[in-house]
């Protein structure tokens, strides 16, 4: 009996953490840290077992979520991204509209055409509907970092050469910070393997308690090491190439970064996320970004994410290369 | 006194020997596994050079001599597709979709790609993934068929199954656009493969391919070699974007016109 009232007791306990966070959420995009009420099922090797399926991310890809943790709001940045900024990227709709429409309607055809209806989700379609962030809210910038990035960001539309067009525009690699799914996570014991449906990506992070590769080597994706602390996974990542980006406002990152990712099991269809940024070359201190991977029970598996396959968006730009 | 430590000693020495000769011998009969299934997580990658070509060829300036890995090395094209192959030779400097145009490299073609890739497996899931161009292909292993869907992928769609400690996955749903190898051995969308991947050891996974295509070829023919895992320290797949790299490259005093 006294055993049943305690079970009770927790289950309502947990009901409310469960209503608090998702109020959170709804309020501001946000997940809230780890709640102890959920219980992860263990791997033979003692890991808390990610539930078998398809993820997808909110709050994170493109940095789209507006729940920026800078807390010194100063005024309106100018290129942050508002629909009545004219030198926001994220007021185009696609972020390529400098090419004609004509070509982004045989795109968006193609795309469906891939895409049978109920069958798959449209990351081209999500990936022109993302990358809004919040008016107002800025990063602790270095002063210089900024003046260079809005510097940046006035050569990207028409882009004036080829790094100034986004690593998701070229169907390049695009980095730890674009898309938001879906993902399958798989475990084999020393290693989380996350596969990504966008940019057909595969991440690893190691847990075998091995040391960063040597500076030497560069990566996309960085060079991923993590452990587990009860249901949470500490993942940080060195070794980025510099060459990828947080978003179109934020158009690139340096090899300095270095990132803190935790990964929390919340409940059986929820991982809460967030991502600390340390870039000492752009940023006066580290900031973070929240977000959540939420199981899609509608997705039975990941399909293929063919871009460069069809992509024209290059040549559309800035016309054909010599020699082809 | 002496005597009798020498003899503990030795006794104890051959011991040790017949011991690890004991686990060595195990070991090399005993496979790790999965659920009861063949373990074939790691790093593995040919050696071979049916990425240049699959059947039997001569080197050549940056062609690496080969034996070709085509079960008695003839490849059974229609009439038609005999010209058209020849024709892809002769232009595989620039018509190789994948060493030209970075595209996805299809399948079997990926998995003798000269790059490393990772097979990841757990009890529910298997997932291959391609250093070349960071290709993925997740192999469904929940019974579940291909969708009948027109869809066409460059990769196929790959439905798993064990047979025995033999993998066997099952692709199609491919388009026409990619080549078995640089040297343009082709298909058509009707592409049908079915892989078996075996291990044969710890170390060794014997990697069979029967293509089957109606519209190319006269009758079903079959790929087979080795793959080997990379055992070197630290092994892991790296990057090779080579979809960015022929960017920079095509791409480096852009814009062109406007």
């Amino acid at each position: 009996m006294k055993v049943s009232i305690a079970i009770a007791a927790l289950y309502v306990f947990g009901l409310m953490l469960g209503s608090a966070a998702a109020a959170q959420g709804r309020g501001q995009g946000a997940a809230q840290p780890a709640t102890r009420a959920y219980t992860a099922a263990t791997l033979a090797d003692g890991q808390p077992e990610i539930p078998n399926g398809i993820w997808n991310r909110r709050g994170v890809g493109g940095l789209d979520n507006g729940a920026l943790e800078a807390q010194d709001h100063r005024p309106p940045n100018p290129l942050d991204p508002t629909p009545a900024n004219p030198f926001s990227v994220s007021a185009r709709e696609d972020g390529l509209n400098n090419v004609d429409r004509g070509f982004l309607d045989q795109f968006s055809e193609r795309v469906a055409k891939n895409q049978p209806e109920g069958q798959r989700r449209n990351p081209g379609r999500e990936r022109r509907l993302m990358g809004i962030a919040e008016p107002g809210r800025i990063l602790p910038w270095k002063p210089e970092a900024d003046a260079a990035r809005r510097a940046f960001l006035l050569k990207t539309n028409p882009a004036q050469g080829l790094k100034y067009i986004e690593m998701d525009a070229r169907c390049a690699m695009p980095g730890l910070f674009f898309g938001n799914g879906p993902f399958q996570f798989l475990q084999t014991g020393k290693q989380l393997t996350i596969l990504s449906e966008y940019q057909h990506f595969t991440r690893t992070i190691n847990l075998d308690g091995r040391p960063h590769v040597s500076k030497n080597i560069k990566l996309f994706l960085g060079d991923s090491v993590g452990h587990w602390e009860g249901n949470t996974l500490i993942v940080d990542t060195t070794n980025f190439n510099g060459v990828t980006a947080y978003s179109r406002e934020i158009p690139y990152l340096t090899d300095a970064l270095h990132t803190a990712e935790r990964f929390t099991l919340a409940d059986a269809n929820t991982i809460d996320y967030e991502i600390m940024v340390d870039d000492p070359n752009q940023f006066t201190r580290p900031w973070k970004v929240t977000g959540q991977y939420n199981r899609a029970a509608d997705l039975p598996e990941i399909l293929e994410y063919a871009c460069a396959e069809g992509s024209q968006t290059l040549r559309n730009i800035f016309g054909d290369p010599p020699g082809k | 006194m002496r005597k009798v430590t020498f003899a503990t000693g030795v006794t104890a020495l051959i011991c040790i020997f017949s011991f690890a000769a004991i686990a060595a011998s195990a070991q090399a009969q005993t496979l790790r596994r999965v659920a009861g299934k063949p373990d074939l997580n790691g790093v593995w990658q040919v050696l071979n050079t049916a990425a240049w070509d699959i059947q039997d060829h001569s080197g050549g300036l940056g062609l690496p001599p080969g034996l070709g890995v085509v079960e008695g090395n003839e490849i059974p094209y229609q009439p038609w597709a005999v010209a058209k192959k020849a024709e892809n030779f002769a232009n595989r400097a620039t018509a190789d979709p994948t060493e030209h145009n970075c595209y996805l490299p299809g399948v079997p073609r990926a998995t003798y790609m000269p790059f490393p890739f990772k097979v990841t497996q757990t009890a529910k899931d298997i997932a291959v993934s391609y250093e070349f161009t960071h290709t993925l292909r997740p192999i469904v292993m929940d019974g579940s068929p291909h969708p009948e869907t027109p869809e066409e992928n460059w990769m196929g769609i790959s439905r798993g199954h064990w047979e025995g400690d033999t993998l066997v996955v099952d692709v199609k749903n491919f388009n026409d656009q990619t080549w078995f190898d640089r040297a343009g051995n082709f298909h058509s969308e009707k592409l049908h493969v079915v892989e078996r991947y075996t291990m044969t050891d710890p170390d060794h996974i014997l990697y069979e391919a029967t293509i089957e295509d109606p519209k190319v070829f006269t009758r079903p023919w079959k790929m087979s070699m080795p793959l080997y895992r990379i055992l070197d320290k630290n092994a892991r797949l790296l990057d090779y974007e080579c979809v960015f790299y022929l960017q920079e490259e095509r791409y480096r005093n852009a814009p062109f016109s406007r």
